[in-house]
């Protein structure tokens, strides 16, 4: 099916040079570059043959290099569904990329391509109301970022206090990992002996 | 001739709402809202009593259990995705164990099959349960929520001996389950499903026949096909809506296959397909399909072993995978990237009440603040699995 998917793209949308990706394990899914998100994003949803006509989910995944962004596009008048990926280059740790918002297409993108750029930092183009949603306004960094380091400071408060900590567990394993000689390895996490396990 | 306002408004026989408008009023329903079922703001501007703009703010229960799913093994995870819906936590459990199971290819034993089907049917019946209480009293009605939480109060004990939690179970585990189920407990949940069959005939008397119920609810908040599909909403509002969408009957998992049951849509039959009534009707109804489902894992449950083969350590291959159940609210869906190593490498979870919240913009204008109240009680939304 993703091969199908992958040269109706080709066929509708010109150079967008779409291909599809057959996982052993799991899923896999069409991706192209991402300036052709949009026109292939509504060729997809306007095939009488695809009727992609509902957009489950949208997932930023950071990597060192770039940020893939999918589309969880779902058919359900057919029972299909599918993995629509974006790799979006990233110059530098702090570089926002960006992408065509498919709001227009479907409503459900407003809620969920606001929570991307909110997590993963991810700009998305002619987006109706493009703000943070679960973080607040003046927030810095983006904490699905793999390199996130949190801010010292929130209006006036201090992150993470020393005194809010849970410390008691952090020297609970400490002391274990002592009694243990030092090996971090012979702590199990468990309450069972060797021989039940 | 009449001034409101400074405004020339004609005189009484022309009267009409558009030029009666005033000033907007900005009212702020929430976070500690009672109505709001949880810490959901929603910044409302009324013309007196007619809401002209809603608009929701979310993130005041926001833990970030993505980013925390990404430093902690697998196995560790599942107490985490428990704390996101905490009224229908086995459904969370149930469709995590599955995503990882499918990446590592894990074959669950039957038995654990069919426990996990029992514990989710119960739960699905608690969180109905628990939506029906709580519906009745954002409508003014107090005893409904008094019956509903006597019987809901049973499954939770019954979690309560198979998992040692009443609400965050961590009881469904990657492979199978972690306790077995007694012969005495099987037999106490038939009678339960005995008991409660009786129960939701009456339960359904007392609300959805109620003349003063069906005025607040039919024809409120209606949802169209359309609007369902542009949304991407799923579970009960979906059928509420009139489509035929039941991931246990569109793409089965677990021993959902083998089982008959049906899948109860909305028709509009004290209003409009879609309206809040219909959604409160589904739901109850969702009530017996359960029991029927259950009834036939009570008769088909086998002896066996109870925990599948999952190696100790357990290394997930490299790839990504997205998976979804049918939750008691909805589609639950993850997003699981792997490195191949010992933690997820970005674990992203869809949640069905994130974004059934963002349907409140398009369904507020136009109704009254009470009406309101009624629409955000029948999309039944858990805060906990909102923010995540």
């Amino acid at each position: 099916m993703l091969k199908d998917i992958a040269s109706f793209l080709n066929s509708k949308v010109s150079g967008c040079q779409a291909e599809a990706y057959e996982a052993e394990v799991g899923d896999g899914h069409v991706h192209f570059a991402g300036e052709h998100l949009f026109a292939c994003a509504k060729a997809l949803k306007e095939s009488s043959e695809y009727d992609m006509n509902v957009l489950q989910v949208v997932s930023g995944v950071d990597y060192p290099e770039r940020i893939e962004v999918n589309y969880m596009l779902a058919s359900f008048t057919k029972n299909t569904e599918f993995i629509l990926k974006v790799k979006l280059p990233k110059k530098n740790s702090d570089d926002v990329p960006e992408v065509e918002s498919v709001c227009s297409l479907w409503k459900s993108a407003n809620f969920l391509e606001r929570e991307t750029y909110d997590m993963v930092g991810v700009k998305f183009n002619n987006h109706p109301d493009h703000r943070r949603i679960l973080c607040p306004e003046d927030w810095e960094g983006y904490p699905l970022r793999r390199d996130y380091v949190v801010q010292k400071e929130w209006a006036g408060m201090e992150v993470n206090p020393a005194h809010k900590v849970n410390s008691g567990d952090q020297n609970f394993f400490k002391e274990v990992v002592e009694k243990m000689g030092g090996d971090k390895k012979k702590v199990t996490y468990s309450w069972k002996s060797d021989a039940e396990a | 001739m009449i001034e409101i306002n400074g405004k020339d408004i004609g005189d009484l026989t022309t009267l009409n709402y558009e030029k009666m408008k005033s000033d907007l009023l900005t009212l702020n329903m929430g976070p500690q809202h009672p109505a709001t079922h949880g810490v959901l703001r929603v910044e409302i501007k009324t013309d007196s009593e007619i809401i002209a703009e809603a608009t929701p703010y979310i993130g005041y229960l926001h833990r970030c259990f993505e980013k925390h799913a990404e430093k902690i093994d697998y196995r560790g995870v599942i107490p985490f995705v428990d704390r996101m819906d905490y009224l229908g936590a086995m459904g969370m459990e149930w469709g995590y164990a599955l995503t990882v199971e499918k990446m590592l290819g894990t074959e669950v034993p039957r038995r654990a099959q069919y426990i996990r089907t029992i514990v989710g049917e119960l739960q699905r019946i608690a969180s109905h349960l628990l939506f029906y209480g709580v519906y009745a009293i954002d409508l003014g009605a107090f005893s409904p929520f008094l019956y509903a939480f006597d019987e809901r109060e049973k499954v939770l004990r019954l979690f309560e001996e198979l998992s040692g939690a009443r609400l965050l179970y961590n009881y469904i585990w990657i492979g199978g389950v972690w306790n077995d189920i007694t012969d005495d407990q099987l037999r106490r949940i038939t009678k339960f499903v005995d008991n409660l069959e009786e129960e939701v005939k009456t339960y359904h008397k007392l609300v959805g026949e109620n003349k003063i119920f069906i005025e607040r609810t039919a024809n409120v908040a209606v949802i169209s096909e359309e609007m369902a599909y542009q949304y991407g909403a799923t579970g009960p509002i979906l059928r509420a809506s009139g489509v035929d969408w039941d991931l246990r009957k569109k793409r089965p998992y677990g021993i959902y296959e083998e089982l008959d049951f049906d899948v109860p849509l909305g028709k509009g039959e004290k209003g409009q397909v879609g309206d809040c009534w219909d959604r409160y009707h589904v739901r109850v109804q969702e009530i017996n399909e359960s029991i029927k489902i259950l009834r036939q894992c009570l008769d088909g449950i086998e002896e066996g072993s109870i925990m599948g083969k999952v190696p100790k350590v357990l290394k997930v291959p490299e790839g990504e995978i997205y998976l979804r159940t049918e939750c008691p609210r909805g589609e639950l869906g993850y997003h699981l990237v792997s490195d191949g190593g010992k933690t997820p490498y970005r674990l992203k979870i869809k949640s069905s009440c994130f974004t059934h919240v963002s349907m409140l913009p398009e369904l507020a204008p136009g109704q009254m603040i009470a009406d309101f109240v009624a629409t955000i009680g029948s999309i039944d939304i858990v805060l906990g699995e909102v923010d995540r």
